[in-house]
């Protein structure tokens, strides 16, 4: 099917080769996954596949990649839409249209399909993918995994012989993860070739057929998956395979005298919906908590009404025996937000610890940043830092502001583990500090590695709330 | 505000989109003008039948309310206020009678409109690709735009920036704390967007098909027939009362 | 130079209209206090000067900003602004397309003689006003007394009308040139201009 002979290639504007010297046959109706540390080349290789390079993204291009024995390099990019399916890690971006349907036809329109054969193909697409209920919806009011549904359902539409999913998990939920499964699943019975590049493994073993492991830009393994069952993931920088594996790694309580915050009338209604509805919950004090539940189920409405951001949600927080308003909480909080770009102002990295203290202190900024392992960075625009570093930004702006209570939404989602393991460093060093930490996430491993609580949500009410119990996770996190 | 996205309260009343677009051709002229409502009056129900039978009848309501309003203003009060409320007043009316209908008619447009629908209809027509393109992208990211504008201003409450005086102070900065998160995401979207666009065949130089069918139906031919109709009346009141200055 | 537009252009070309939409639509709420509306070609001219230089970053072909104008307009007239925005946004960006041009898309100085240009477009919302103008105020003088048309009138002449002209354009070149320095200070540091 595919076929890369002695490739490299390196992006404008960058020294060192992205991809070097890559050689991969890959037969059809096979599924792939590429896998390695954040940087080593996989998405770039997925660029190569679906075209991207040298048609999107410009570069110093050597060797030979065939598809179906024709070089990849001679066709256009449209004619490879034809064959070639491609899905994105952000489905925010890769929308063209504000409808599912529309989205859904999008593919056989550009390439001139007729009408009816276009209604047949989502006919059997809908079938296929038991989209029905999600046909004539707004794209930008599903959660995250029916986007993702209909990106791989628009994109099989078009009947491509490969799919080329670039880290399409990453804003999933765990039973989101396990329907991806169902989807590779169909496409490997319909004999489609899938290359899919992730850092998220649990959900893979059941379908993929060889793990391809790359280091550097240059392929350093590959295994069967039996093979690669047997790998320790941990030594190469992947995430665990087998979440079976994993076992919590704090199982006490980091304060033994166990203060508490309480928290009393969180509702909030979005039109006439209950989105949000706690009486009353009581959580241990300066702990690093983890808030789970579905895609959906309020956590972050519950995030913003915490904050004091929602304006009609009058509930309130007790904490170190005061009772804090909204007003009050604005100034005791912070979010982490998942799109951290969205709260970073400033033109480098010092002016951004220095925005958030009501008189400007140098000396403490700087103390900040030490222990935040970012004053090397202090002039480099926050803009310019990677995704971790801009995260540790936002947390130096947080503490510089005096916030003890401090939420992150989804910190890990696309982290590879080396970039995991540090956010959860981070939390380690907040709760040191006496900040209490939650977490909004679906990441089963940063929970086992960090978290002592748990706070589980669905439908905005809190359906549990109870110490790490490993057996408790399992349910909600493995298949079901 | 939401753009093109109800589709999924079908109702009996659809409208070709380029209906849609003779009526916003149509209405502009009364911006023009002022006509007394036995002459602009079909004219103006044109907005208010198009919201009252597709859905959006609480806006039609208020929309006709408001109208009245403004033109009894005109006709009743005016005359006898004085000073600064003369001024509110005229103001007022003088505004919502010339822009409301056409205004009201935008508004039908953008939200009875389906994305793909408008583009299917522009493409049929002939308008090139490279209006089509760039239009559908602004309907596509409009609300994003939104969440974003949504997202920062959380953030800025967050870091003390509300409302309030630590804002105030300088409201230059303001401006650019708002524009740089919004900017750069722009410029992250349009690649993104791009490559994933290609990576689906947009830049195919073949015909593009559309499963949306744009056919007039009766509802279009009548509400341009109506239309048609009042402009006539209106038009001719118009040329009569400029040739007569 | 004179290559067609391709598809990335034509997206960037949506991204970046949107962008000036919403500014200039969240100041256009200031229109709807009467004098101030006067105001808003000065203040979008002001505050667009930034995203269009960042747009002028990604643009090496021509076309590409008169594209934007003609967007621009067909929003205006499709959100109930009259079609008259259409034949004013795209002319202006055409002409400020042109001297780009002529600056072959990376003099500085034409750059931002092109942003003053192009924003005049905005006139276009509200040049209905003053082209009937002599119309609308017969009108008014029937119905509501010559006072208020008398201390009105000022604010509606043809001098105002070219002040205002003026006005935009220099304040569309002086926030050009902040544009420019922005760019300087985040843009290029981020290294995303």
């Amino acid at each position: 099917m595919f076929r890369i002979e002695n490739l490299n290639f390196s992006y404008n504007n960058r020294n060192e080769n992205s991809l070097n010297d890559i050689n991969i046959n890959i037969k059809e109706g096979e599924v792939i996954l590429l896998c390695g540390e954040s940087g080593c080349g996989k998405t770039t290789l997925t660029r190569i596949l679906n075209g991207l390079i040298p048609n999107f993204f410009t570069g110093d291009l050597y060797g030979k990649a065939f598809l179906n024995d024709t070089l990849v390099s001679n066709l256009p990019i449209y004619k490879l839409a034809e064959h070639i399916g491609s899905v994105f890690q952000n489905p925010k971006t890769q929308f063209f249209n504000v409808d599912t349907t529309s989205e859904l036809v999008f593919g056989c329109e550009n390439l001139g399909l007729e009408e009816n054969e276009i209604k047949k193909r989502i006919d059997i697409v809908v079938n296929d993918f038991d989209i029905e209920n999600l046909l004539d919806n707004n794209l930008f009011k599903l959660s995250g995994g029916e986007k993702q549904k209909i990106a791989c359902a628009s994109v099989s539409a078009v009947f491509p012989e490969v799919l080329v999913l670039d880290e399409p998990s990453s804003n999933l939920d765990s039973q989101s993860s396990w329907q991806f499964e169902e989807i590779i699943k169909k496409w490997k019975e319909q004999k489609k070739t899938v290359i899919i590049a992730e850092h998220k493994l649990f959900f893979l073993p059941d379908v993929v057929d060889r793990v391809i492991f790359l280091e550097n830009g240059k392929i350093s393994w590959q295994w069967s998956i039996d093979e690669f069952k047997g790998v320790n993931h941990r030594k190469l920088g992947l995430r665990q395979l087998n979440l079976e594996k994993l076992s919590p790694k704090r199982n006490e309580y980091y304060l033994s005298n166990n203060e508490f915050l309480e928290l009393k009338n969180f509702n909030f209604k979005y039109g006439k919906r209950q989105v949000l509805n706690i009486d009353y919950l009581k959580i241990p004090k300066n702990e690093i908590i983890a808030i789970i539940g579905r895609n959906g189920a309020g956590k972050s409405t519950f995030a913003n009404c915490l904050c004091g951001l929602k304006r009609s949600c009058k509930g309130e927080l007790i904490y170190d025996n005061q009772v804090l308003k909204r007003k009050d909480r604005l100034k005791k909080t912070y979010i982490v937000m998942q799109d951290v770009n969205h709260q970073l102002f400033s033109e480098s990295v010092i002016d951004e610890v220095l925005l958030s203290m009501d008189e400007e202190n140098i000396g403490l900024a700087e103390h900040i940043l030490t222990d935040l392992n970012l004053i090397h960075l202090k002039d480099v625009h926050p803009m310019a830092l990677s995704g971790g570093e801009k995260q540790r930004v936002a947390i130096a702006s947080a503490i510089a502001s005096g916030k003890e209570i401090l939420i992150f939404d989804e910190p890990t989602s696309g982290l590879d583990l080396k970039n995991m393991m540090s956010v959860s460093e981070n939390l380690r060093f907040l709760q040191s500090v006496g900040v209490s930490s939650f977490i909004i996430t679906h990441d089963y491993e940063l929970i086992m590695e960090t978290c002592s609580h748990i706070l589980h949500m669905e439908d905005g009410e809190i359906i549990d709330s109870y110490k790490i119990n490993e057996e408790k996770l399992k349910k909600f996190f493995l298949r079901n | 505000m939401e753009l093109g996205l109800n589709n999924n309260q079908k109702t009996f009343f659809n409208l070709d989109p380029r209906t849609k677009i003779f009526l916003l051709v149509i209405l502009s002229f009364m911006v023009f003008n002022d006509a007394p409502l036995y002459i602009s009056g079909i004219l103006v129900l044109i907005p208010f039948i198009c919201l009252f039978c597709s859905n959006h009848k609480k806006t039609a309501i208020i929309y006709i309310l408001v109208y009245v309003l403004a033109k009894y203003i005109q006709i009743c009060l005016l005359p006898t206020a004085t000073g600064l409320v003369s001024f509110i007043l005229i103001a007022f009316s003088y505004t919502s009678s010339r822009m409301l209908p056409i205004i009201l008619m935008g508004y039908y447009t953008l939200v009875s409109t389906k994305v793909s629908e408008f583009i299917a209809s522009m493409e049929r027509s002939g308008v090139p690709k490279d209006i089509t393109i760039p239009v559908s992208v602004v309907f596509r990211y409009i609300p994003s735009v939104y969440e974003e504008i949504k997202s920062i201003t959380n953030a800025m409450k967050m870091r003390g920036f509300g409302l309030n005086f630590k804002s105030l102070r300088n409201p230059l900065k303001m401006v650019e704390f708002y524009m740089i998160p919004i900017l750069i995401s722009a410029v992250k979207t349009s690649d993104d967007l791009s490559a994933a666009s290609l990576t689906r065949g947009f830049s195919s130089p073949k015909k593009r098909t559309h499963l949306v069918d744009a056919k007039f139906n009766i509802f279009d031919y009548l509400v341009i027939i109506v239309s048609l109709f009042g402009f006539g009346i209106y038009a001719f009141y118009f040329l009569r009362s400029v040739l007569s200055i | 130079m004179n290559e067609r537009l391709n598809v990335k252009d034509l997206i960037t070309v949506g991204i970046f209209s949107v962008i000036l939409i919403v500014l200039i639509f969240i100041f256009g709420m200031l229109g709807y206090i009467p004098i101030l509306m006067l105001t808003l070609p000065i203040l979008a001219a002001l505050i667009c000067g930034i995203p269009y230089m960042l747009f002028l970053t990604r643009v090496n072909k021509f076309g590409m900003v008169t594209l934007m104008g003609l967007i621009l307009g067909i929003v205006m007239f499709l959100s109930g602004h009259t079609w008259v925005p259409i034949l004013v946004f795209t002319l202006c960006a055409f002409v400020a397309d042109c001297i780009l041009k002529m600056g072959n898309y990376s003099s500085l100085k034409n750059s931002i003689i092109s942003h003053g240009v192009f924003i005049l477009g905005i006139m276009g919302n509200m040049l209905p006003f003053f082209i009937l103008r002599d119309y609308y105020m017969s009108s008014m003088k029937a119905s509501m007394g010559a006072g208020y048309v008398n201390t009105i009138a000022p604010f509606l002449t043809n001098e105002t009308l070219i002040v205002l002209c003026i006005l935009t354009v220099i304040c569309g070149m002086i926030s050009a040139y902040i544009g420019k320095i922005v760019l300087k200070k985040h843009f290029e540091k981020a290294g995303i201009a």
